[in-house]
């Protein structure tokens, strides 16, 4: 085991549809993740956020870029090394409706995740499933009852114990709480946040709400058409965004203390021009230059490079510091 | 702006029902509210408070059955909607009231072309206009860009975004009076989501008409609206001018909401979850509604269920503890 961080992402890409015409749905994405930490991830739809996160677990083929776990590349994987690899990386996913085998009772589904990686001797299989549900909040009467027995934010607690079942160091959520009411997201929020802490696991957490990656995460990807085109810790990200993406995003979430502010004071917000281009198109100079407010003649032209503006605080954009 | 002008929308005591297991099930149980021409109403809750069909109601939407108005007036313009014949209310829908809808992919007909869309609404209600340049004009004032070829698109042709403007363009084509926003924006991106909010304002402005908003984003509401009803369990438990409700909640619901939602400018600790679940109407609870999720209620919220205290005409809540809570 290195010294290194425990997930080192290196410029990983995937690419879809034939060669001569790429899709870039992740286009060179490099970022690090250590244990007890939290990495948001957050872009609007189509900028390759969920993309990057399946394909970190081998859901989607990687085309090139390192993903080292523990200093071990986890893309050429195979066979039983790839399961040794599940076991220690899970997904929680957006649909606790869609994500849970109807047929499956939450017993056999749990009992088949405990097994499936042989880390609980069979006598001790019932313990552990009962031991799952308290964790998530859940009664262990219930590992007779069937998915559709079970509101929304019960299922995603189900989603997030089937995950834990296997003793991961390391959780990809995607968009765990978008498809919850209001009430309920806290509810899982606090769930998530509390777990992470006490099993010390990394956690990526893809979502395209920044206040609730706010509340959740450490640090803050944001990603466009691919590309990160933002890194920072959470509260400088917030603070002072050092790409116009960032700020038109921040600017662009209803937010009630903002909203009742913005009524006295009259302040605009930022509204972006158009929609996300499609990834199959390639844009000369900065991607986002068609819909910067900030645009200049430079960005129709060269490709700004991920750079270090502050210590641990990344942007893509040549004007940065003019922000 | 406040509710001094003229009432275009009154509902008085509204109940709808709906039948199909063993008992009804009370989605809506004494709702009022009115709506003043030009205002912009925001009705909030969570799923399954009766919010949407609330708003289907104001045009007698609500499919009967397994729909039934058990009662209840709905005056719109001093005329009752629950009492109209189908042709008067075929001039009511489309043309004085219409409505956006949270998903444009599945509102749209895929099988018909964009203009044809927009273009029937205004052939029904406005037979001597000419559909085709008002349509082109309606395309125009929701910022579709090249409306000319997008007359000959199909759904599936346009970003979701565009399609949202498409939605608009068909419900404004009529100039209604009443425009009911029903989670416009909840299945966009933030981006294309501001782009709406701004063109639904800018728009209510120009044409100068009423909008009712439906939605569960107290920040939405925070930003567009003049009133708002918070609903729960087909009750309103709270009303009020919406920067003063936002400020000083008064029922619990409405500020166990507003603790539950995670800030922009972050949160100090934990945010205070509403423990368990919306009811479901089929089963609710005696009492108050909302008293097993209320870390306020006491033994008369668990027999009694709160009656509606009005403290002006504007605002109101429906709970025993509320003063003491203040």
């Amino acid at each position: 085991m290195s010294g290194g961080p425990m997930l080192d992402v290196q410029d990983v890409r995937v690419y879809y549809g034939s060669q001569q015409h790429p899709v870039r749905a992740v286009d060179g994405v490099s970022f690090a993740l250590n244990r007890g930490e939290a990495l948001g991830v957050v872009g609007e739809s189509g900028c390759g956020k969920s993309t990057l996160g399946r394909a970190l677990l081998r859901l989607e083929p990687v085309r090139s870029g390192r993903v080292l776990l523990d200093g071990v590349d986890m893309v050429g994987l195979r066979g039983a090394k790839l399961k040794a690899f599940r076991s220690r990386a899970q997904m929680i996913f957006q649909d606790p409706y869609g994500s849970l085998n109807p047929r499956h009772s939450v017993g056999g589904m749990l009992r088949e995740a405990v097994a499936a990686h042989n880390k609980v001797e069979r006598p001790d299989r019932e313990q552990r499933v009962a031991e799952l549900l308290r964790s998530v909040g859940l009664d262990p009467a219930y590992t007779r009852r069937y998915p559709h027995e079970f509101s929304g934010g019960q299922r995603q607690r189900l989603g997030l114990a089937r995950a834990l079942a296997v003793e991961p160091e390391l959780i990809i959520a995607d968009e765990p709480v978008s498809a919850l009411d209001v009430s309920v997201q806290v509810q899982i929020l606090n769930l998530l946040k509390d777990l992470q802490q006490q099993l010390n696991l990394a956690l990526l957490f893809i979502a395209h709400d920044l206040a609730v990656v706010r509340y959740v995460c450490h640090r803050i990807l944001v990603m466009y058409l691919g590309k990160v085109v933002e890194s920072a810790p959470a509260e400088a990200l917030f603070a002072h965004p050092r790409h116009p993406y960032t700020e038109a995003l921040l600017s662009a979430v209803p937010d009630v203390a903002k909203g009742l502010a913005a009524r006295t004071t009259g302040q605009n917000r930022i509204v972006l021009r158009g929609d996300m281009p499609s990834p199959a198109v390639t844009i000369p100079g900065c991607p986002f230059h068609p819909r910067c407010h900030r645009v200049r003649e430079k960005c129709r032209t060269e490709i700004p490079a991920l750079r270090e503006i502050e210590s641990g605080h990344c942007t893509a954009c040549h004007f940065a510091e003019e922000m | 702006m406040s509710a001094s002008g003229s009432k275009l929308v009154t509902v008085e005591n509204l109940q709808v029902q709906f039948f199909g297991g063993t008992n009804p099930v009370r989605a809506v149980d004494g709702v009022s509210f009115d709506i003043a021409e030009g205002e912009t109403v925001a009705l909030v809750g969570e799923s399954g408070c009766g919010k949407s069909v609330t708003a289907m109601s104001l045009a007698r939407l609500v499919p009967q059955p397994p729909g039934c108005y058990a009662g209840g007036r709905i005056l719109f313009g001093g005329q009752d909607v629950l009492a109209m014949d189908e042709a008067t209310l075929r001039k009511l829908r489309g043309r004085d009231i219409s409505y956006v809808f949270q998903e444009p992919g599945s509102a749209l007909n895929p099988v018909f072309t964009i203009g044809w869309q927009i273009m029937e609404a205004i052939c029904i209600h406005r037979p001597d206009a000419d559909a085709r340049a008002e349509a082109l004009e309606m395309m125009r004032l929701v910022g579709i860009p090249e409306p000319e070829q997008r007359l000959k698109s199909y759904p599936h042709e346009l970003s979701g975004g565009q399609q949202q403007r498409v939605m608009i363009a068909m419900a404004i084509a009529c100039r209604p009076k009443l425009l009911v926003a029903d989670e416009p924006t909840t299945a966009l991106d933030v981006t294309i989501q501001a782009q709406i909010l701004d063109l639904l304002r800018d728009l209510q402005k120009r044409l100068g008409m009423a909008m009712l908003l439906i939605t569960h984003n107290l920040g939405l509401v925070a930003e567009t609206a003049h009133r708002m009803f918070v609903m729960y369990a087909g009750r309103i438990v709270e009303s009020g001018a919406a920067p003063e409700v936002l400020a000083q909640p008064r029922h619990p619901y409405t500020r166990a909401l507003l603790e539950a939602v995670p800030r922009l400018e972050g949160t100090e600790g934990r945010l205070k979850a509403i423990e368990g679940t919306v009811p479901n109407p089929a089963e609710l609870p005696p009492g108050c509604k909302f008293h097993p999720r209320c870390i306020f209620a006491g033994e008369r919220c668990r027999v009694e269920e709160p009656v509606w205290e009005a403290q002006s005409p504007e605002c109101g809540v429906r709970c025993f503890f509320w003063k003491e809570l203040a």
